[in-house]
């Protein structure tokens, strides 16, 4: 039992004791926590510019075009004579989209024709495209239905019955979580959980870099560090996923029962993973390096920004492997959708999997080499520490 | 130069960071988004009409492209359980006595549930459902004017008398691939750069080396830099390029402006990326605080891009942050010249900036390595 207590202290000190872990763990959430929600602060797009091009010049062209402009999504800021001119502002960056209205959209009307108006959208911004298709189709279809409506009721139908025959139901979009459609609110909760994984992982593998052998068994010593990873982590988590998503103004719906109960087999498993890491790569720089390049694609496999419907089968199966997939589904989940625990039981089973996985390698990578030797590769990191500070 | 060539089979670490990390990171972020576009995403049908009108709207949303009918609830709160725990995506509410209210014309509501937590997937349901529930209605539409006498085709044209027709623009087949690869891949590689120049910086140039030696053997500490640096930009501009030939053979993204533009945008991001590592060593002289200013910097970044959420829409500061990072103004020329055909005028101000970013950081690097210098001359 003493060598629990040895390496649970021993554990404390090198995350805590160490200038440079201690950096990277607590620089790293305040300084994370300020950039990497910078851009999503606008959180909505609204009033996304688009080029008019009106060929036809008449009252229901510019009757058209004033109820586009009035849309929340779009708004007609450029006039162009031609679809060349309306290209360039495209190509800019200063317009997102074209509106175009052919020579005799009036005249078709009145005739009883159809009238096309054509809708150019740059598809290269994949949210732009969406808010531009959504300014324009609404109003398009709402005059259409206007239109359709009092061609019937000229024919004689009643009023009544010529606005069910346009549209016989209707439709009705109730989005579930967030409503607004915020960019911050889909895309940092995720984040959060990510930059804990990657900046805990990196500052547990650089101390494990450093360890010096010590006394006892290994499953003593496997669940000492345990212990401290949990009490330093236990602090940090509830900062992560209640506190800085509070400062932000992101809506919570889940208890911090069901979120610890998630995060405690989600901290466990990227303890281990970490081991792992630091056991493969054994140089400090190395760590951190792999570490840092590895964010990006753990995010991407987690299948929450990119659907995990669209992840080969193949790759999905070893992204199952990473802490962060089943976490950030889960707490995403849990804090932002109110999820129960049964509801996400599925989820919880899969990280204490993880967390008994990784555990048994790391134990049998730790057994074949008791005593691995303080790394090597002190030398051109730590003598530094002192003339800068 | 030559010398950093020797010098690499014989550090395993260093030539894993420069060679295989790269690759394989090539090879996961294909993998990922080699489908291109998602589709069948499951959503629940809550039918509480049963009448053949529903069972038809049933039909049109599992023959969406986007979505698959995976379960049947028979209350809200089943559906909503469902999509909570993430068993569907979204879900499909059809009332009691629907077709019987759509006969007697009272208009009643098809309501639809989408998970916009998960906005990408959230969305692409809504449009699928929006879309399928359109195709059902206007089949209805369309038997009632033919119902009335109408012809077929008179009827047809009638239902939508102001048709839209939709373009997209420089990505006509909604293939996510083009921008969401062509951005990761740069985004990556400026970590890596960055942090492998440092680590590479760090080996002859930390306490404890003896740069000097090293600076007269290549003949002053301009030479001696270089030589640290170039080495390694000639590597990551193969990888780059390699990830290109993957890219616009392999997986098919169009190549519509120009190369040499492209080309020349590349060198000047690599070595700016490299140089945001070399500046971040030689100011910390300690490779776990310049890896840790690295991260702050280029781990960020793919947010500051805008691919995501549009760069134009940020706030002044995050726009301008997002301008001090190489990879933001090579990522714009890659779409520009990849996919929108962009007239070089314009582009040109990307290759300008680029360059830019890359002088200052070189000046910054030489400022500070002749502090040090002086440093070291004076006892």
């Amino acid at each position: 039992m003493s060598a629990l207590a040895t390496a649970f202290r021993a554990e404390l000190a090198a995350v805590l004791g160490d200038k440079q872990v201690r950096m990277i763990v607590l620089l790293a959430l305040i300084l994370y926590a300020v950039i990497y929600p910078l851009p999503y602060r606008a959180e909505l797009l609204r009033d996304v510019p688009v080029v008019l091009v009106d060929q036809d010049g008449s009252t229901a062209s510019a009757d058209l075009a004033r109820r586009v402009d009035a849309s929340e999504a779009v708004a007609l800021t450029h006039h162009a004579p031609d679809m060349a001119e309306a290209t360039r502002l495209v190509h800019e960056r200063r317009a997102y989209g074209v509106m175009l209205i052919p020579d005799g959209f009036e005249r078709a009307l009145l005739r009883g024709d159809q009238s096309p108006v054509a809708l150019y959208a740059d598809a290269s911004y994949f949210l732009m495209y969406q808010r531009v298709m959504q300014g324009a189709a609404v109003p398009l279809r709402q005059m259409g239905a206007e239109i359709e409506a009092g061609r019937l009721i000229a024919q004689g139908t009643p009023r009544a019955l010529a606005t069910a025959q346009v549209s016989p139901a209707v439709q009705v979009e109730v989005p579930l979580f967030n409503p607004a459609a915020g960019y911050a609110t889909y895309v940092l909760p995720a984040a959060f959980v990510l930059i804990l994984q990657q900046t805990m992982m990196m500052g547990l593998a650089l101390a494990a870099t450093r360890r010096g052998p010590l006394p006892g068994h290994p499953v003593w010593r496997l669940l000492g560090r345990a212990g401290a990873w949990l009490a330093i982590w236990a602090g940090l988590l509830p900062v992560y996923l209640i506190v800085l998503p509070v400062l932000y103004g992101l809506p919570i719906l889940g208890g911090p029962g069901a979120l610890m109960m998630l995060g405690l087999p989600f901290l466990l498993a990227a303890g281990f993973l970490a081991q792992l890491v630091a056991a493969l790569f054994r140089r400090g720089e190395v760590v951190q390096v792999v570490l840092l390049a590895l964010g990006m694609p753990f995010f991407f496999l987690s299948g929450f920004a990119w659907p995990v419907e669209a992840i080969p089968a193949h790759l999905n199966a070893l992204a199952q492997l990473i802490p962060s997939t089943a976490a950030i589904d889960g707490l995403v989940r849990v804090t932002q959708m109110g999820a129960t625990l049964p509801e996400i039981a599925p989820i919880l089973w899969h990280l204490w999997a993880l967390v008994a996985g990784l555990g048994l390698v790391v134990l049998a990578v730790e057994t074949v080499s008791p005593s691995r030797p303080a790394a090597p590769d002190r030398g051109p990191t730590a003598p530094s520490d002192s003339p800068a500070r | 130069m030559a010398r950093e060539f020797r010098l690499l089979p014989r550090r395993p670490a260093l030539a894993g960071l420069v060679i295989v990390l790269p690759l394989i990171m090539l090879l996961v972020l294909g993998g990922i988004f080699r489908a291109g576009i998602p589709t069948g995403m499951a959503v629940a049908v809550i039918d509480l009409d049963r009448s053949d009108l529903s069972r038809a709207v049933t039909r049109m949303l599992d023959a969406a492209p986007e979505l698959t009918v995976t379960h049947r609830a028979s209350d809200l709160s089943e559906a909503r359980s469902l999509i909570v725990s993430g068993a569907v995506r979204g879900a499909v509410l059809m009332p009691q006595n629907l077709e019987r209210d759509i006969t007697r014309g009272a208009r009643p509501e098809i309501v639809t549930f989408y998970d916009n937590q998960h906005m990408s997937a959230g969305s692409l349901v809504a449009r699928g459902a929006r879309n399928a529930i359109d195709t059902a209605l206007a089949g209805l539409r369309l038997s009632v004017r033919q119902g009335q006498g109408e012809a077929p085709v008179q009827a047809m044209v009638a239902l939508q008398p102001i048709p839209m027709q939709a373009h997209a623009l420089f990505n006509p087949a909604f293939d996510y691939v083009h921008f969401l690869l062509a951005a990761l891949i740069p985004t990556v590689l400026q970590i890596i750069a960055a942090a492998a120049t440092a680590y590479a910086v760090s080996l002859d140039f930390g306490p404890g080396r003896h740069p000097r030696v090293l600076m007269r053997m290549a003949g002053g500490i301009l030479p001696a830099m270089l030589g640290k640096i170039l080495p390694y930009t000639v590597i990551f501009l193969l990888i780059l390029g390699l990830s290109d030939v993957a890219l616009y053979g392999w997986l098919a993204v169009p190549l519509r402006g120009s190369l040499w533009l492209v080309a020349l945008g590349a060198v000047l991001f690599v070595l700016a990326s490299q140089m945001i590592g070399a500046l971040a060593f030689v100011l910390t002289r300690d490779m776990g605080r310049a890896a840790s200013m690295i991260a702050l910097i280029t781990a960020p970044a793919f947010g500051f891009m805008g691919l995501g959420f549009p760069r134009e829409a940020m706030s002044t500061l995050a726009q301008a942050w997002g301008a001090a990072i190489p990879g933001t103004w090579y990522v714009q020329l890659r779409i520009d010249q990849s996919l929108r055909a962009t007239p070089l005028d314009i582009s040109a101000m990307s290759v300008l900036w680029l360059a830019v970013i890359a002088g200052v950081l070189a000046a910054l690097i030489l400022a500070q390595l002749s502090r040090l210098a002086r440093q070291e001359a004076a006892p």
